[in-house]
């Protein structure tokens, strides 16, 4: 081996031995290895088509684009339990709005992400300068959301809007060269515009998270919050930032949410902020704060996404088996950050003891 | 008057913090390219005056200098801006990013709107280079022993174009080796004219690196003295104000010759940690254990006391053998426990001393048997006084008081429940000479009055002091048994180097 080489395969060792990116790389791991065993499987059944790809997409956008604001949240060492709730607020308002009260749906989106935002700073407020737990500001949000849904309608109401309509409408399908001219693959495989506001919202995540100081704050207070106010980091003002940024995302996911179902109701999305949390944590986000990957969050919402789609395709398990597997994956990727974790920490103690 | 060569001068700080008056019109200079230390005793003010410097505390009154202009630190950024670096004794980093990164934080160099993620790995390693470091500093600071880590703490201090550089207790957790690295860094910086103030407990450190001393006692200044003016005697009693004669005046618990047995261990161990330890213990006997860190001497402790459960050999107490398998039922034999980690194993930061000290003993009573307030207030309130704690009430938090008023508040905890048997580990470690005084007598008079007390020590001139016998720890074994009385530091190290069989009792 020459010397470069030898030098690059040390960077490669460095950089997988790395717990910082552990267990991002476990996740991409999984979601790969659980992809072949689909398409080993059921590979003559299409599950190996770009079609069945793009699905996971579609399908599950609205919760990938929670799960960037709720990473964010989680790094800081929080926990955002109103996510599911002011998304589905954000349905209702738009819902009843277009639909109702017939105001334009451009109106409607913006004062819905008004409100979300709001609505996480004053969540933000009450965990930042009331030291409220995160865990019990946000419960009270998601009452507060939940119960002012359901004040403007119990009913489940369908949207009849021509914009929304197209919006929802609105898809970019997979193209082929054949004899020369471009026609749709088959099966017919397509994104439309709630993965595109996805893909867009993973990479201003990862941009802010990895590229601003603003993100690197958000780690610092993760890891040690006491340190970050001792070394002159703006705490309190990151913390507000964060969970108006995750009330943003959540009307964001509730508009793409409205669009994917096409309604509004008070009982939409019932439990889905722990699909939310669940899939950034199976995507190496640590609940104790100060580590994760939005690239990681991805996975985790893909990794997520994928098992249901492979107990569809065998169709003779019952659905509530993808519940199991995501509760066996959430166990053990909360074990392997305990295992990852510790390890380190407690390396450093004995040296600490010598 | 107007000396150039003077950094940084605070003049009549005063603080006022309920009920005490922290700091009374203390002044203090420090000069450009010198080492000052900065001592006294826990609570004399010394936190108190660097957190004032540093913009943590308000003052009260008082003046601070930087380079002949007033300043008025609001927070640590603020006083960091103005060139006042600290590193505080816990290490204030995050574990979970990179070396390079908590260098940085905060003030990373940016390049089209980004963070410049290269220059920031290349200035550091730049910067621990000229620490003689050499790590990879895109490695998560978490992977590295805490003498890098103060290391890094003091790199990211330094590198913001520091004038005033504050060492508070650097080296409690560093080798002998890692003070030296320090050392050499802190002498690398004062020869670039950095003024610093050093902080510590270690006397023979601030003979080593100072060139200057000021002393506080109870938030008042006591003097400045310049290296070589003063011996290390001189200083301590500086320090605490009394002579030291008095202070170490102790005579060892007298044996009676008729006493009973307490504690009598027959071939006890855990295999692959401590083996086949024998001892006995007589009522009203100290017994010091002596060994390295990591011997065996908080093993057995914690056999004795159930934390780990002993697996070989049979332990008799009060003669009749018994069985203690979880502290529970050590509790109930009486038997007490001070771990060596108060603040890990110990104290309930945010309980109150009062709160703290009924915990043992409500917990020997059990739940149904609630003690009432006014119980609660009179055991409090009288172990208060008994051991001299320096607090205005009962009702204060714990990790409000100095370690050494901690450390009292935990002996008060087990005193509190009568125990026959009060094991002791590293009671007096991190606290000051006054109050280490003060623990050892304390524990000269619980033996008096008839308690058993098996005291663990790294500092064998107070085992030496207080014990009426040694047993001396080597590698999980028991390496021997010496008598306190007429027994050298010699000894004992011989005995743990493994030069001289002791004689086994």
């Amino acid at each position: 081996m020459s010397s470069v080489d030898k030098k690059r395969s040390n960077k490669l060792v460095n950089f997988i031995t790395n717990p910082k990116y552990l267990m991002v790389l476990a996740t991409i791991g999984i979601f790969c290895a659980i992809y072949l065993v689909g398409a080993v499987l059921y590979g003559d059944k299409g599950f190996t088509k770009l079609r069945t790809f793009a699905m996971l997409f579609v399908d599950n956008a609205y919760i990938g684009i929670s799960a960037v604001g709720m990473t964010m949240v989680l790094i800081t060492g929080g926990i955002d339990l109103s996510v599911a709730a002011v998304a589905s607020l954000t349905g209702m308002f738009i819902a009843y709005g277009t639909t109702v009260l017939h105001i334009d749906p451009v109106v409607c989106m913006a004062f819905s992400i008004l409100v979300g935002v709001l609505l996480g700073l004053g969540m933000g407020a009450l965990v930042t300068y009331l030291k409220i737990p995160p865990f019990v500001a946000t419960l009270t949000g998601m009452f507060f959301a939940r119960g002012v849904c359901s004040l403007i309608s119990r009913d489940s109401i369908s949207i009849d809007n021509e914009l929304i309509d197209a919006m929802a409408g609105w898809k970019v399908y997979f193209m082929t060269l054949k004899d020369g001219e471009w026609v749709k693959i088959k099966p017919v495989a397509y994104i439309n515009l709630n993965v595109v506001l996805f893909i867009v919202m993973i990479i201003i995540g990862t941009i802010i998270l990895q590229k601003t100081r603003f993100g690197r704050n958000v780690y610092a207070i993760g890891g040690n919050e006491q340190s970050a106010r001792l070394m002159g980091l703006p705490v309190d003002r990151t913390k507000m930032m964060v969970y108006g940024f995750n009330g943003f995302c959540s009307a964001l996911a509730g508009i793409a949410y409205a669009l994917y179902v096409k309604s509004g109701w008070n009982l939409a999305l019932q439990g889905g902020e722990l699909d939310v949390i669940s899939a950034a944590v199976i995507g190496g986000v640590l609940l104790s704060g100060g580590v994760g990957y939005m690239i990681g969050t991805f996975f985790g919402v893909l990794l997520k996404a994928v098992i249901p789609s492979l107990i569809t395709f065998n169709g003779t398990l019952s659905s509530w088996w993808g519940k199991i597997i995501t509760g066996a994956l959430v166990l053990l990727f909360v074990a392997l950050q305990q295992f990852v974790m510790t390890g380190s920490g407690r390396k450093k103690k004995s040296t600490k003891q010598k | 008057m107007l000396d150039h060569d003077v950094i940084l001068t605070m003049k009549g700080i005063e603080i006022q913090f309920p009920g005490v008056k922290a700091l009374d019109g203390v002044d203090f200079e420090l000069r450009r390219g010198e080492v000052h230390a900065l001592l006294g005793e826990n609570g004399a003010g010394k936190s108190t005056l660097i957190k004032c410097l540093t913009g943590v505390n308000k003052m009260d009154a008082g003046t601070i200098m930087l380079e002949g202009r007033e300043i008025r630190p609001t927070n640590p950024q603020n006083a960091m801006d103005l060139g006042i670096s600290t590193v505080f004794q816990e290490i204030n980093l995050c574990e979970n990013l990179s070396v390079a990164e908590n260098i940085f934080i905060g003030r990373q160099p940016m390049k089209r709107g980004q963070i410049d993620w290269k220059e920031i790995n290349r200035r550091s390693a730049e910067l621990l280079e000229r620490f003689h470091v050499h790590i990879d500093v895109t490695r998560p600071l978490s992977q590295f022993s805490t003498a890098i880590q103060q290391m890094v703490s003091i790199a990211r201090a330094v590198d913001v174009d520091a004038k005033v550089l504050i060492l508070d207790e650097p080296t409690s957790s560093l080798d002998n080796d890692e003070v030296q690295r320090l050392f050499d860094v802190m002498r690398d910086l004062r020869a670039q004219g950095m003024g610093i103030i050093f902080i510590t407990h270690f006397l023979d450190q601030v003979f080593e690196m100072s060139d200057r001393m000021t002393v506080l006692r109870n938030g008042h200044l006591v003097g400045v003295f310049n290296a070589g003016e003063i011996t290390k005697l001189e200083l301590v009693s500086t320090m605490i104000g009394k002579d030291l004669d008095e202070i170490f005046d102790l005579k060892r618990a007298e044996q009676k010759a008729d006493a009973g047995q307490m504690l009598k261990a027959d071939h006890i161990g855990v295999p692959g940690k401590v083996e086949d330890i024998s001892f006995s213990q007589k009522k009203g006997e100290l017994l010091g254990f002596a060994g390295l860190l990591g011997s065996g001497r908080t093993e057995t402790a914690e056999m004795i006391f159930g934390v780990t459960r002993m697996q070989n050999g049979t332990l008799v107490i009060d003669g009749r053998e018994v069985k203690i398998n979880e502290p529970m039922d050590a509790i109930n034999n009486k038997i007490a426990f001070c771990p060596e980690d108060r603040k890990r194993d110990g104290i309930i930061g945010d309980l109150s001393i009062r709160e703290n000290i009924y915990l043992a003993l409500q917990a020997r009573r059990g739940m149904l048997h609630p003690m009432s307030r006014k119980e609660q207030d009179a055991l409090a309130d009288k172990f208060i006084k008994m051991l001299a704690i320096a607090t205005p009430d009962a009702d204060k938090k714990i990790r409000e008081l100095s370690g050494g008023n901690q450390q009292k508040v935990i002996l008060a905890r087990w005193m509190a429940t009568e125990p026959d048997l009060l094991i002791l580990d590293e009671p007096t470690r991190g606290i000051d000479v006054g109050a280490k005084a003060e623990i050892q007598r304390l524990m000269l008079e619980m033996c008096q009055n008839g308690m058993s007390i098996i005291f663990i020590s790294s500092e064998l001139d107070e085992i030496i002091r207080c014990s009426n016998r040694i047993i001396v720890m080597r590698d999980g074994k028991k390496a021997g048994e010496l008598n306190g009385e007429g027994c050298t530091q010699a000894d004992i190290m011989q005995m743990i180097a493994g030069e001289k069989a002791g004689e086994t009792a």
